[in-house]
């Protein structure tokens, strides 16, 4: 049938396969709206529903059983909520979330001013700036993994950081080979820093978008009223950036209450406990000491506390994204 | 036979009822507009004629069949979308050809009927094309091309010149008559330009709130709006309204507002039990220069072929009068008016129905 | 009176504005030595001999340049007799993890694709999910790995074996798997897909299916011929990017699998830990070649991330 009908270009020969009356029949029962629109559903919520709800409620019932994972399963028994109390009164658990939060708080703090600032410098036109957004946008890419692995690597005590600190290091009379990671505070710094280094990328794009974004009209207008660059800045431009700015810190500070990677190339958690990261804490106890049952606990309650966090963010995040709509941008 | 019928046909979003039980006769050939406010059901309408929303209620007939169930591929239509709807990432050529390659048609005959088409719109040149590269109105030609290739015997047209500027849309217009007088088929065209549909419609559909308001010939929907809604909807400037009463004076029924009183023509109806009704006038039938009632000229519009001119009377809303050009009026000026018995409209206040 | 005094004007605004111009440069420069330093470093040291890793000072330009750490990753063999420190009788290789990561990432990244744009086209012409849709497929995305790593593991390696043993008397555990990892991997990046594919579809006018559909196209051939069309490279940068994603991974490859699937990071981070005297030579090469390619796919799709971003946060 194709043959007879000159096919245009191949087409034809696509559209309809000798003797297949049966795939057009199926094409035109998929096509149909109601089946259309069910079948991804059926399969997204499906493998969310698999991969994800249900291990959650397996975990649950976990946590309230005692079971150390090098004693088979059957071994293990009730114990109700006794390992979320001893969650509760490790204090390893708690300095571990108060730590994530001082990571993120001031990671994220950092990353957005430099950010902005990095966006305010690059938002117009100038040669080199295609290179320098080019280059600026690389942290993003490159592997946590590896940037933890880069970041060791400069710390070590005949590393360049100690080099290029050298001359300013002698001046104090001190020796210019300091093991940085040795020391918790700046472990802690290290850990920061690398956390910078990596996403002030991002919050620089969100940036470098929102100012692209805002309308040039406004500011003329505001130009030909007589409004100095400062006033301009103060009054027109920021407070238009404002829904950005909520989405850069939300975005960026539910990412960075998981930091994990650097936790454990960096520093595994070390010196002692400095670096451990509440996500590293719960990794360590189920996979070095085989808590099972603890870890368990203690990811119920994790997931109840970022529940709050991630509803919060969610709110503040399609708040601000109505008020882009509104105005129109 | 393209005699398409509506019957009563209806439309419900969740809530809202966008179209209110329609039923219209549109006869095969004609050139049919539906002409309303936004919001008014016409393009849902539209839609559920070409098969992309399905009637809540109701049926669509379209030559003798029941089409509700029938695909819009299948239905014999042709369509132009406001936005043309032109697939970017193809050519003109194969614009103009997706209908027939999608019936399998041999590619030669596709080939040969898309220049076919291409030269009586005239864009042969264009056929290598994107649309991207096509101006106004260019593009709106190879829509027009893409709908006519397959034939139909119904074009239905979405508000298609309303992205055209002003100068474009008046040369689209003609063409579209031209091309209606070609084709010979029927053309259901839905539009909120009322200039639009009174020079391209055979009849008009006025409707507004999912209802039909009046359906006519443009010049009988000029002359005689079935009420206030229609009549302030034609015509620029919009009529004049006066709202008032009418009570019998003298043996003559005689129409009272603020401070005007109109005699009317013998067999005017009467409002009884402090009804209140509408006199609608048209700027044309305001006739100054001589007459009875005084008023003192606010604002004047020359158009070039005539001048309006706004003028108030001591009553609520200025009134605007169309005059010979030659008459030099400036804002201050005391004039003299009167109104041309022929152009009385009178509304009920409460319904908006025509009374007379 | 005109004459003097717009000269003075205009060169003192010339000063500031030239003043500015080098600040912002050394700005610019200064965080662009930053950015590039460590990537810098790592690939220096990826051609550093054994004996120039912990120099003091440390050497800008290796002395002598060396592919010994390249060949000895790819390499098959076991430990060279070359190395001076003790080590670990793992296999030095890389080959293994390459094949490991690439499989599953390209493989989840394409099935993730797939699915995630045909719910996005749902979303996006039937409204399936509700209004908020896009923003509550995100909450999947908030949560930590960690958090999901411990019921997966939980799940994959007792639960399921338990009951497919009971139910079918076979054990099958998704414990160190293949198809583990990889579903696991659709189901993270899959709110990435949906979110990024909806604004590319959002932007294809709804009229354009409509109007095929009155020339008698059926949804298939609309979606082959008038959608994809126009999302396609949509689909390449979404495709890239959560590529991207799956390989740098690490969590929830390092929980959940190993020794049996080993991807990049995960061996990246055995070498980092398992080897008593550190091999920084061949680490920094692993560490190039697992982030060279994404840095430059990454280049690739910049421009199209910026334009991503702004249409799927800011604009739309």
């Amino acid at each position: 049938m194709a043959e007879a009908q000159a096919p245009p270009a191949g087409r034809a020969r696509t559209e309809a396969p000798a003797g297949a009356g049966w795939a057009r029949r199926l094409s035109a029962w998929l096509g149909q709206e109601r089946v259309f629109r069910l079948i991804p559903f059926i399969l997204v919520e499906g493998t969310f529903l698999l991969l994800l709800a249900i291990p959650f409620v397996l975990t649950v019932y976990i946590s309230l059983l005692k079971w150390r994972a090098n004693r088979p399963f059957e071994q293990a028994y009730f114990e109700g909520l006794g390992n979320y109390v001893d969650v509760l009164t490790d204090p390893e658990f708690w300095w571990a979330l108060g730590r994530t939060f001082y990571f993120a708080g001031v990671a994220v703090v950092l990353e957005l001013l430099l950010g902005f600032f990095l966006a305010m410098l690059l938002y117009r036109e100038f040669r080199g700036r295609r290179l320098y957004i080019t280059i600026f946008l690389i942290p993003m890419m490159v592997v946590p993994v590896v940037v933890g692995y880069n970041f060791s690597m400069i710390y070590i005590d005949s590393g360049p950081l100690n080099e290029i600190l050298a001359p300013l290091v002698r001046l104090v009379g001190g020796d210019p080979r300091i093991r940085w990671l040795s020391h918790p505070i700046a472990a802690q710094w290290a850990i920061i820093l690398a956390d910078v280094w990596q996403w002030t990328s991002l919050t620089f794009l969100i940036f470098l978008s929102g100012f692209s974004a805002l309308p040039q009209p406004l500011i003329s207008a505001a130009r030909l009223m007589g409004a100095s660059r400062w006033q301009i800045f103060w009054r027109v431009q920021l407070p238009l950036l404002k829904p950005v700015i909520v989405i850069a810190v939300v975005i960026r500070s539910m990412e960075a209450l998981k930091i994990f990677d650097q936790s454990v190339l960096l520093t595994f958690g070390g010196p002692g406990n400095s670096t451990q990261t509440v996500a590293f804490y719960l990794w360590r106890q189920v996979w070095q000491f085989n808590k099972f049952s603890f870890g368990a606990a203690a990811s119920v309650l994790l997931l109840l506390i970022f529940s709050v966090l991630i509803y919060f963010g969610i709110y503040l995040l399609v708040r601000e994204r109505a008020m882009l709509h509104k105005e129109g941008a | 036979m393209a005699q398409i019928v509506l019957k009563d046909l209806v439309k419900k979003f969740g809530w809202i009822t966008a179209v209110a039980g329609v039923n219209l006769r549109i006869h095969d050939g004609e050139f049919l507009i539906m002409v309303g406010p936004s919001g008014c059901g016409k393009t849902t309408t539209l839609n559920m004629i070409s098969g992309l929303e399905t009637p809540t209620s109701g049926e669509v007939v379209i030559g003798d069949t029941v089409v509700n169930d029938v695909d819009p591929g299948e239905r014999g239509l042709g369509m132009v979308f406001q936005d043309l709807a032109l697939f970017p990432h193809m050519t003109v050529f194969e614009n103009i050809a997706f209908g027939l390659r999608v019936k399998r048609v041999a590619e030669e005959e596709t080939r040969r009927r898309v220049r076919q088409v291409a030269d009586v719109m005239r864009i042969g040149p264009l056929l290598e094309k994107r649309p991207s590269q096509c101006s106004g109105g260019e593009a709106q030609r190879v829509a027009l091309a893409r709908t006519i290739i397959t034939n139909p015997a119904v074009f239905l047209m979405d508000e298609p010149l309303s992205s055209l500027d002003a100068k474009l849309r008046v040369d689209m217009r003609t063409e579209l008559k031209h091309l209606h007088e070609r084709l010979q088929a029927t053309f259901v065209y839905v539009t909120h330009d009322q200039a639009e549909a009174m020079t391209m419609a055979d009849r008009i559909v006025v409707m507004r709130g999912g209802h039909i308001q009046q359906v006519g010939e443009p010049l009988e929907i000029y002359r005689r709006p079935a009420n206030q809604f229609v009549a302030g909807f034609f015509g620029t400037p919009t009529m004049n309204f006066l709202r008032g009463a009418v009570a019998k004076e003298g043996g003559r029924p005689l129409f009272r507002a603020q401070s005007l009183a109109q005699p009317l023509p013998a067999g005017s109806p009467l409002t009884g039990g402090g009804g209140e009704v509408v006199l609608g006038v048209r700027a044309e039938h305001v006739l100054v220069g001589e007459g009875s009632k005084r008023g003192q000229v606010t604002l004047t519009e020359p158009l070039g072929d005539e001048t309006l001119v706004f003028f108030d009377f001591g009553g609520e809303a200025p009134l605007v009068a169309k005059v010979n050009p030659e008459m030099h009026l400036a804002p201050g000026d005391r004039i003299a008016f009167e109104f041309e018995e022929s152009g009385f409209h009178l509304f009920d206040a409460a319904t908006g129905e025509r009374l007379n | 009176m005109a004459g003097p005094a717009p000269a003075r004007a205009r060169s003192s605004f010339a000063r500031r504005h030239h003043l500015f111009w080098y600040f912002r440069h050394a700005v610019l420069l200064a965080w662009s030595g930053f950015v590039l330093f460590p990537i810098f470093w790592m690939v220096l040291t990826s051609f550093k001999d054994a004996a120039e890793w912990v120099t003091w000072p440390p050497h800008w330009i290796p002395h002598d340049p060396t592919l010994h750490n390249y060949r000895q990753i790819f390499t098959f063999s076991q430990l060279g007799q070359d190395l001076t420190r003790q080590a670990t009788e793992q296999v030095f290789n890389i080959w293994g993890a390459l094949m490991d990561s690439l499989l599953i990432c390209t493989v989840s990244s394409f099935v993730s694709l797939l699915l995630g744009t045909f719910l996005a086209y749902s979303v996006s012409r039937f409204g399936v999910g509700g209004k908020n849709f896009r923003y509550l497929i995100l909450t999947i995305r908030m949560v930590p790995p960690i958090v999901v790593a411990i019921p997966i593991l939980m799940y994959y390696a007792i639960m399921i074996p338990h009951t497919t043993e009971v139910l079918t008397g076979v054990r099958v555990s998704f414990y160190d798997t293949y198809s583990g990892l990889g579903l696991l991997y659709v189901a993270t990046t899959l709110p990435f897909v949906i979110w990024m594919m909806l604004s590319f579809i959002d932007e294809v006018p709804y009229t354009l299916e409509h109007a095929a559909r009155m020339m008698g196209a059926g949804r298939i051939h609309t979606l082959r011929r008038v959608v994809v069309p126009l999302v396609a490279s949509g689909m390449v940068v979404t495709f890239l990017f959560i590529f991207i994603l799956n390989w740098s991974e690490f969590l929830l490859a390092l929980t959940l699998t190993h020794p049996n699937v080993t991807t990049l990071p995960v061996l990246l981070n055995k070498f980092q830990s398992a080897v008593e005297g550190r091999l920084y030579g061949p680490q920094a090469a692993i560490g190039t070649v697992i982030t060279i390619p994404v840095v430059v796919l990454g280049i690739l799709i910049q421009k199209h991330l910026v334009k991503g971003f702004s249409f799927g946060m800011i604009r739309k």
